[in-house]
């Protein structure tokens, strides 16, 4: 598997690192109300068959950290990202 | 008075003259195949000047202006480089660059960055934690395919471009100048480098050469 980084271009899987799914959002509030969703954004993560939006560090490139579109059926790519997009 | 002050005077820290990183392992001359010329050459660019260059937040713009006017260079937004009057700037990341000079020897180029850039980008010295090693000559691309997965074509692999990776699983800066390749490689993992280029490159035959 080779992942196109933005920055260095295709380059092989044992210069990145997998760091988890790309869609979890920090809960805004750290009230005890938020309880629910932070149980959410600690341990629960979806298992799609298909799609997924996940982390990627380049640490042996640029050590710029990705937001990769896997299809985690087929391993296809669709799409590479900065994770610092806009920012 | 500050205890642990040097003061730089005749015999001090500023004239202690620096080792190279396959001092006592590496010695001049022929290695592999010994008939008909060398396929790889490799020697060590000491006393190079070697900085790093981060943009503060929000100053990329006026960073490049400045080193535009300072060194005659546009700082590449790619793994490339671009060489200005005495320093070769190579991207290594967002915002990141690699500096290399011969003219700004050892930390005289970080200390120079860190003038000129004040305020603009974090200048860290890397003269003395890394060694560059120059490896040129026919098989050179052939020698380095055995360790780097890096397409070095020369229509990809223009003059110039850089390539931050892996050779043999050690971490390395790699890019072309000219027909010769600069790599450079943390200065701990000199003698793992050395054991890999004496092995990659015996069957093309290997000349290794010191430089000053
Ligand atoms: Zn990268």
């Amino acid at each position: 598997m080779r992942i196109n980084c933005p920055y260095c271009g295709a380059r092989c899987l044992e210069e990145f690192t997998y760091r988890g799914d790309a869609t979890v959002k920090r809960p805004e509030s750290i009230d005890e109300s938020a309880r629910d969703a932070w149980v959410d954004y600690v341990y629960l993560r979806d298992n799609p068959a298909g799609l997924h939006k996940e982390l990627w560090h380049h640490g042996a490139g640029c050590h710029s950290w990705l937001e990769v579109t896997r299809n985690t059926v087929t391993h296809e790519i669709v799409a590479v990202e900065l994770a610092a997009k806009g920012r | 008075m500050p205890i642990l002050s040097i003061r730089k005077e005749s015999g001090s820290v500023s004239n202690l003259e620096s080792t190279s990183a396959l001092h006592g392992f590496a010695a001049p001359g022929r290695y592999g195949k010994r008939d008909g010329d060398a396929g790889v050459t490799a020697s060590e660019r000491k006393n190079l000047g070697l900085a790093t260059i981060a943009a503060r937040k929000g100053q990329e713009a006026a960073l490049k202006a400045a080193i535009q006017s300072a060194y005659g260079a546009d700082l590449p937004d790619g793994s490339t480089s671009a060489v200005g009057k005495g320093v070769r700037f190579i991207g290594i990341g967002p915002g990141q660059w690699f500096a290399v000079s011969d003219s700004l020897a050892n930390e005289a180029l970080a200390d120079e960055l860190s003038t000129k850039l004040q305020g603009l980008a974090s200048i860290a010295d890397h003269s003395s934690g890394r060694a560059v090693m120059r490896i040129e000559g026919p098989a050179v691309k052939d020698a380095l395919a055995k360790g780097l997965a890096i397409d070095l074509d020369p229509r990809v692999f223009v003059d110039g471009a850089a390539a931050t990776s892996t050779l043999s699983h050690m971490g390395v800066l790699l890019w072309r100048d000219g027909d010769a390749y600069d790599v450079a490689l943390f200065r701990s993992v000199g003698g793992s480098f050395w054991g890999w280029l004496r092995a990659s490159a015996a069957e093309y035959g290997l000349e290794f050469v010191t430089t000053s």
